[in-house]
Parts: structure tokens; sequence; C-alpha cells
């Protein structure tokens, strides 16, 4: 379970300090598929950005399983990414100069997976995400869709509790949208992952077990 | 921090941007490379120095005051090349009958041992050089100006031990430009000279790269009367010029490197900063600080040390190629005292001129990684990956 109380963070800018969450509080449920949703700039990437612990709240408190990731230190932040998390970012996923193969490898090498394991849990995922065959490929070979695979198959790799994806369906044509939105219903059902995704996306909003809205940084509905 | 992950994904990164790994090694390869050459060119220079300079007449040790009876054989150890033995008094020269008369260190010689070792009598400007057994006189020009004689001329000879004079002929001239050998001294066969109150000296040669001290150490205990010098004390002069071209060679080295590495540094932060993306991301799934500071020293390692091995090889192959042919400078040197015998520079490979270029780019790349460094690590990976 995740539990966000009174969350507040804001930015300094251009345009004077921006709060971009205000007062936020909000329960997530292990195992959901807890969507997040909003016009652009109203939070959702700040929100998404605390709980995965690469943002710090200025007040309030957030924690998962009972512990306060809130204050933890530097390193344990990074230890409770690594361990805790996967993320599917909005776009600029995957790392350049690494193959699709050496890219899903990322979280497991980093969580010290023995050699075998990597490579075998490598093949079962290339094949959950239908990129058989395109281990070897460079990131700039790929199309938009199977960019955003490829980051879903390294996010879930290390069999996080927790799947960060902001508006992962956001590049891609709607049908390519459904299948990543339906890999992702089955990796909730299957596992015990609780994946939070920000998005405008009708079909990932549509396909939520809870949807949060928010506006300039504040909820503004739950359902 | 596992390094082998580490390494690999440096590698990676160095292999595959391959135009920026390209263009940022060909700048290490060509700094590394000259430098390693320019290196070797200075110390050739100053081999070429000590080597005309003691092989022009006084070997690299110069012994005094030996017994008289003193062999070359006494004086062979290891690492000697060649040792002369000489005789030498102090005697007033001038024409028969004539009125000008100089004191001059007279300097009994084997003529062809001489000519084996030492190349004073490549110096000759007129007449010959000695031959053994002969009552014959070798002097410089300047002296011979000043007693009014020329080759074939007669000049008497009186050793103030030796009250009658003798009578020599002359039988070349020579002029090295050095003033030590140009002024006040004369040679003849040491079979002609009276060994009655001449004083026995040595011309000690050693073999290339032995150090004299410890050969001087050996003497020292067979001739507890005699002093031995080596040539760092009896030429200063040269021994400064060595150490200066020393020290020049490397605020050279320094202050090239200084600039080069400005350039290098400032290609490296670029080199870096262009994968900010990259490392924003691998922040984001949990690569900690220490690892990703490991990342950016390794690529940058992996690049300069590559980069400066290869250049380092070309450098000391340009020396291996340049070292058996020479390069010759005669032009530049044939005024200068310090190439008399010849002004073909051969350059030579030392360990520190081997390693320093490829150490200062290693280092100076390193050094330029820690901007960078605290750049990513200060940045938070939702503040990278949000800038792009
Ligand atoms: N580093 C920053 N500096 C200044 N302002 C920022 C910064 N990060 C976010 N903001 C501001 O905070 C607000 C919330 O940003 P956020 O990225 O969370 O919105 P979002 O809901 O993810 O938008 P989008 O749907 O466009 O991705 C925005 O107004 C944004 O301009
Ligand atoms: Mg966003």
């Amino acid at each position: 379970m995740i539990e966000a109380f009174d969350v507040c963070k804001s930015f300094r800018s251009g345009r004077g300090q921006v709060a971009a969450l205000d007062h936020v509080s909000i329960t997530i449920m292990k195992g959901r598929l807890f969507v997040v949703a909003g016009r652009s700039g109203s939070g959702k990437t700040t929100l998404l950005n605390c709980i995965g612990t690469l943002e710090k709240p200025e007040t309030g408190r957030i924690s998962c399983a009972g512990i306060d990731i809130t204050h933890l230190s530097r390193r344990a932040a990074a230890k409770f990414r690594r361990k805790q998390t996967g993320f599917v970012f909005q776009s600029a996923n995957l790392v350049s100069y690494l193959t699709v193969r050496e890219n899903i490898a990322l979280p497991l090498e980093l969580n010290a997976w023995s050699n075998d394991a990597r490579n075998r849990r490598v093949d079962a995922l290339l094949d959950t995400v239908c990129l058989r065959g395109m281990g070897a490929a460079m990131p700039q070979e790929l199309s938009g869709g199977e960019t955003q695979r490829v980051a879903f198959a390294r996010a879930i790799a290390h069999q996080p509790a927790i799947l960060l994806a902001d508006e992962p369906t956001a590049s891609l044509d709607s049908a390519t949208g459904r299948q990543l939105i339906q890999l992702m219903q089955a990796l909730v059902r299957e596992s015990a992952c609780t994946l939070i995704a920000a998005t405008h996306d009708p079909d990932l909003i549509a396909a939520a077990s809870e949807t949060l809205y928010l506006k300039d940084g504040r909820k503004v509905g739950q359902l | 921090m596992r390094f082998g992950f580490l390494i690999k994904t440096a590698w990676h990164y160095v292999r595959r941007s391959y135009r920026s790994t390209m263009v940022l090694g060909l700048m290490v390869f060509a700094a590394v490379g000259c430098l390693v050459f320019l290196s070797a060119l200075a110390v050739g220079t100053n081999d070429a120095m000590i080597r005309n300079s003691v092989g022009l007449f006084s070997g690299h040790i110069a012994g005094v005051s030996l017994p008289s009876g003193t062999t070359p054989e006494r004086l062979m150890v290891d690492g000697t090349a060649g040792v002369l033995i000489r005789n030498e008094a102090v005697a007033n020269i001038g024409q028969p009958g004539g009125t000008r008369t100089e004191t001059v260190r007279i300097i009994g010689v084997a003529p062809l041992e001489e000519k084996k070792l030492t190349a004073l009598w490549k110096k000759t400007l007129a007449g010959r050089y000695l031959e053994p057994g002969q009552p014959e006189i070798y002097l410089s020009r300047p002296l011979a100006q000043n007693l009014r004689v020329s080759v074939g001329d007669g000049l008497q000879i009186k050793l103030e031990s030796w009250p009658t004079a003798t009578l020599f002929t002359v039988s070349g001239l020579y002029q090295t430009g050095v003033s030590q050998l140009d002024y006040g001294l004369a040679f003849c066969p040491a079979q002609v000279l009276p060994e009655s109150g001449a004083a026995v000296s040595a011309a000690i040669f050693l073999k290339e790269g032995i150090a004299a001290e410890p050969v001087i150490k050996i003497y020292q205990q067979r001739f507890d009367s005699a002093h031995f010098l080596p040539w760092r004390k009896f030429m200063p002069d040269l021994k400064q010029l060595i150490d200066l071209n020393y020290v020049s060679m490397t605020i050279v080295m320094i202050l090239v490197f200084g600039v080069v590495s400005l350039g290098i540094a400032c290609a490296f932060v670029i080199f870096i900063l262009k994968s900010m993306r990259e490392f924003g991301i691998l922040k984001a799934i949990g690569m900690r600080s220490s690892e990703i500071v490991m990342l950016i020293v390794l690529q940058v390692i992996m690049l300069t040390l590559t980069a400066s091995l290869a250049g380092t090889a070309a450098g000391a192959g340009a020396v291996a190629w340049l070292s058996g042919t020479g390069i010759d400078l005669s032009s530049l040197t044939s005024h200068n005292p310090y190439f008399v015998v010849s002004g073909v520079i051969f350059p030579r490979l030392t360990p520190f001129s081997a390693c320093l270029p490829a150490v200062m780019a290693v280092f100076f790349g390193a050094l330029a990684a820690i901007w960078p460094s605290i750049f990513v690590i200060r940045k938070s990976a939702a503040d990278i990956l949000r800038s792009i």
C-alpha cells in the first residue's frame, strides 16, 4: 500500500512560485492499476516523481508498505528505486548506447542477478513484449511503440513492487497504446505489482481500477 | 559496486559513440605521440652533447695523479668501453732561436689508441695527427699563430724537470672551438716525452647508459692516491646545459599538455554531458552516485588510455625509425662547441619520456571528468529527465 499524506511541492520558475502539488493525499492499494489524470501541467509527473523518490516533497509524507520514503538518504533512495520501483518515462526512455537486451538487463545488473538468471529473464521479457529477435537492436532502430515496450520490459524486469509509468501511451497510436495497456493489465493481474500511471489517454483511464484527477496541483476528484 | 558491469557499460559507451570517440581519441593520440617524440628528441640532443663533449678528448671519467706505469688494462672494468693513458708535463715551447715562447701543458699520448677513442684528430685543419714514436708535436692553430709556426716547422721543447731542450716537428694543427683544448695544450707521442716528472692521467670511456659513479668507486679502491672525476664535475657547463634541457623539456611538456588538456578537458565535458539523459535514466533506475562517478571515470580513462597507448606506440615507432638514421642538425650546430664532432641527433626513449605523456593524458582526462561528475551527481534524476 502506498500512502501520500498532504504532499506539497512547488517550483520557482520564470512565472514565479508554481505549486505543482498542492496538499495532495491519496491511498493506493497494492496490486491496483492506479491512474493519475489531469491537464498538462497539473502535476502528474511531479506526483509520480515524488512517489518514485526522484523528487522530494516540501511538506507531507509518502510511505510505501509502511516505510516513510520522503526522508530517505540519497543512497537509501537509490536502493529503494533499484529494488522496489520500475519507471516508464514519457519519452527518451532507453540508454541510447546499449542494445535492447542490455537496456532490459540494466535493473537486473544493478540488482546483481546472475548471468544465467539474467539471460533467461531477458528472453522471457522479450517474448512478453513481442520483441523476440530484436534483442541486438539499438534503441534508435526502434519505432515509438517498440521503444515503449522495451521500456516497459525494463521497468518490470526485476519484478518491482511499484511500477510508475508517465504517459506511457502518449506517443503511440491508439492500437499500439491498447496493446501496451493490455500488457500492463496482465502484469497487475499476474503479479502483486502496483501500477501508477499518469495519462490523458481515455483508454488507459478506462482500464484503471482507480483514477485520481489533478488540476493545478490540487486533487479535484477520485473515482 | 558491480565493477564488471560498469566496465562493460563504459566500454559500450566509448565504442558505440563512434564519432566522438574517434575525434577525442585522435586528439589525445596526436598530443601524446608528439610529446613522446619531442621528449625523445630532447634526450637525444643531450646524448649528442655528452657524446660530442666527452668523445672529443676527455672521456666520461678523468683520472689524475695515477701511479707511473699504470696500464689501460688496470682501468678496464665492467662498463668501460676503453681507456687512454696520458703523460703530461709543463713545458716551454718556442722556435729554435726565436724570441716567442709559450708555457703549455704538453700531453704524451698513444696516437693509434687516441684515434680509436677520441675525435680530436678529426679536427685537424692542416698537416696530420701524430704518428707513434716520432718526435712530433700536434698543436692548436691559435697556439701555432702565437708562436709563428706552421706544419713542418721545428719547435724546441724544454721541460721544467728536464733541462735540455729537444727539437720536435709540427705534424699538424687543429682547432675545436673548445677553449680548454684550443689554448695552453700541445700533444706529442708518449714514447718521445721523457717520463721523469710527467704526471700520469687517464681518459676513461664508458659504454652507452653506464653511470660514472659506480665505476669511480671501483677505481678509488684500486688507486688510493689517484683522483677520478666524472664528466659532470669537470664539465660543469655541460652538466648545467643538460639539466637546463631537461627542465625546459619538462616545462614544455607541462605547458603543451596544459594547453592541450584544456582542449581535451572541454571536449571531455561535452563527451560526458552529451549522455546526460542516460545518466538521468541510470540514476532513476537506482544507480548510486558513486557508481555513476565510476562510470564516468571509466569512460574517460578507457578513452585516454587507449588513445595515449596508441600515441605512445606511434611516438616510439617514430623514435625507433629515426634512431637508426639519426637527424642531421649539423647546419644548426656547426658553430656550437657542444656539437664539435657531429651534429647528428639520435632520439632516444627513456622510461620517463615514454611514460610521462600518457600518464599526463590520463591524469588530465580524469581531472576533466570531475566537473561533469559533480554536475551529474548534484542534479536530480527528475531535473535531468525533465530538461530533455
Ligand atoms: N523543474 C521545474 N521548474 C519549474 N517549474 C516546474 C518544474 N517542474 C515542473 N514544473 C511546473 O510544475 C507544474 C507541474 O508539472 P508536471 O510536469 O508535474 O505536470 P504534468 O501534469 O506532468 O504535465 P504534462 O501532462 O504536460 O506532462 C507545471 O506547471 C510545471 O511547469
Ligand atoms: Mg508530465
